[in-house]
């Protein structure tokens, strides 16, 4: 879809946080986060370390306790559904921390993303689409593919199911600027077919080069926010992040 | 030959008693202290069966779903809240295991029970008279296992089970509902154990308590083999002929605590047990 006409159209919330807390024990590490991602909209969640951006994915997620605030997908309020019951509303996840299990083949990891095998086939062909070269290696065990190779294993089984919204975590890191760039394409291919993201990342560029908006979390804040299109996008976003 | 068909059907008989507690302990991380409750529940399952009048093996089906369906209540109400609380969890379960035991002999006594053999007689097997109902649990450890490792390794619920031991919280954010799966875990693995209950019945006597001296070799064994299949199978035999050597050529009584001493030195040499190879 050509970037003016999405930018015309009226954004409706595929995902809206309002006043969002959450943490872990006696620690409040999501304070207060007004954040929408549109109906075929991508937005970066940038920040350093730390600072509560894979907490905010997983209180969205079901998989940290909601403590304040209230999370909406399509409209629908969130509160107290699992993760399972997530996927199947048409959330997908790629997350950053143990993405895959690495002693099991690809197949069986991709097997693992499907509610029934007897949707499997159908879901590996849009995976073929992105990532060609994972159909010659199904029998392959995840752990022994390149850095690279396991980001688009685990980006690919995220879209299999073709998700209306789809939470991604720092999928850029530690793999070679073809492979961001590799990655990148399908992101946009999938934005520009309505897929809805919201992408967790520390890599700058990458990040305001692929979003539609940003905003920058700190200690568990959002501290800035604007389209990722603006000229002064990358200034703004770097000085956050400055040390 | 006789010895060799010792060791073997000893570490069957193992291998049947113990593989439901490695099953929940793999998947659901906590050491289920009321297996030799549910070996038991199968024992009596048994009984029943033989004063019904019924056919003697139709405890074993009788006794799964019997298990299967404790396990579940036992699942949901009692150690499904303690799953962040490991220790509470094996208090819980051992005073399940206190529980059951008290209602069985509140139902039946504490008398020994009589149940009949499932399998009379002896065999010419190898150039040596064998018992018919040893070499038949050889067999059934056998179908055990295989139908184990074809679950494991074939179905979904295998799949997800094994996604669950390795990495739950990313099983969780697939969409796999981890809970269902640690019920149906939870309910095969008390399945079975009532199972292994049935099948100790021509070999030992059964009372309240019986499952109780079964319940520590099973857990050394459980613990060597550290949520393994193939280790627990491993274990078992190499456990199961110490067992028969010892009681053989040294003596009867330490040869009945060889399972527990040789595993506690395994596990004082290598943590990770059999698992390791």
């Amino acid at each position: 879809m050509p970037e003016a006409a999405r930018r015309s159209e009226p954004v409706g919330a595929a995902l809206a946080l309002d006043d969002v807390s959450s943490g872990y024990g006696a620690i409040s590490i999501v304070k207060g986060v007004t954040l929408s991602v549109g109906q075929g909209e991508i937005v970066a969640l940038l920040g350093k370390n730390g600072m509560g951006k894979t907490t905010l994915l997983k209180t969205v997620l079901g998989m940290v306790a909601l403590r304040g605030g209230g999370i909406t997908i399509g409209g629908q309020a969130l509160s107290g559904l699992s993760p399972a019951k997530l996927v199947a509303l048409g959330v997908g996840y790629a997350p950053q921390e143990q993405p895959l299990f690495q002693d099991l083949s690809i197949r069986d990891n991709l097997r693992l993303a499907v509610p029934s095998d007897r949707m499997l086939p159908g879901a590996l062909e849009r995976l073929f689409g992105h990532f060609p070269f994972l159909k010659e290696r199904l029998g392959q065990r995840a752990g022994t593919l390149s850095g690279g190779e396991q980001k688009m294993l685990i980006l690919g089984r995220a879209l299999m199911l073709r998700p209306r919204l789809l939470l991604i975590d720092e999928i850029s890191e530690g793999i070679q600027p073809s492979m961001v760039e590799r990655l990148r394409k399908v992101l946009l291919a999938e934005r520009d077919a309505g897929l809805s993201m919201l992408v967790v990342e520390q890599h700058v560029a990458f990040a305001l080069g692929l979003a539609d908006r940003y905003a920058v979390l700190k200690l568990g804040e959002i501290v800035d926010s604007g389209s990722a299109k603006a000229s002064d996008a990358r200034e703004r976003v770097i000085d956050h992040l400055a040390v | 030959m006789l010895l060799l068909l010792d060791i073997l059907t000893t570490a069957a008989i193992l291998f049947i008693v113990s593989i439901g507690l490695l099953a929940i302990f793999g998947v659901l991380k906590i050491i289920n202290f009321a297996h030799g409750a549910w070996l038991t529940v199968g024992a009596y399952c048994a009984v029943v069966t033989a004063k019904l009048g019924l056919n003697p093996w139709l405890a074993l089906p009788l006794a799964f779903v019997v298990g299967a369906v404790l396990g579940g209540l036992a699942e949901h109400f009692i150690i499904r809240p303690l799953y962040r609380r490991p220790l509470d969890a094996i208090l819980a379960t051992w005073g399940l295991g206190i529980v059951v035991g008290q209602l069985i002999t509140l139902a039946f006594g504490r008398d020994v029970q009589l149940t009949p053999n499932l399998f009379a007689g002896t065999v010419a097997f190898g150039g040596v008279e064998y018992s018919a109902y040893r070499l038949v649990a050889l067999g059934i450890a056998l179908v055990i296992g295989t139908l184990f490792a074809l679950t494991i390794e074939r179905t979904r619920l295998g799949l997800s089970a094994r996604a669950v031991i390795m990495n739950e919280t990313l099983a969780r954010s697939l969409g796999i509902d981890t809970g269902r799966v640690r019920l149906v875990v939870f309910m095969v693995g008390a399945g079975l154990a009532a199972l292994a209950g049935v099948l100790l019945t021509p070999l030992t006597s059964v009372d309240p308590n019986m499952g109780v001296s079964w319940l520590i070799g099973a857990f050394m064994l459980v613990m060597v083999a550290d949520a393994s299949f193939l280790a627990l199978a491993a274990a078992c035999l190499v456990f199961g002929a110490a067992q028969v050597l010892i009681s053989t050529f040294v003596s009867p009584i330490l040869g009945s605590i060889a399972v527990a001493v040789l595993a506690a030195l395994v596990l004082r040499v290598s943590p990770k047990g059999f698992s390791r190879a």
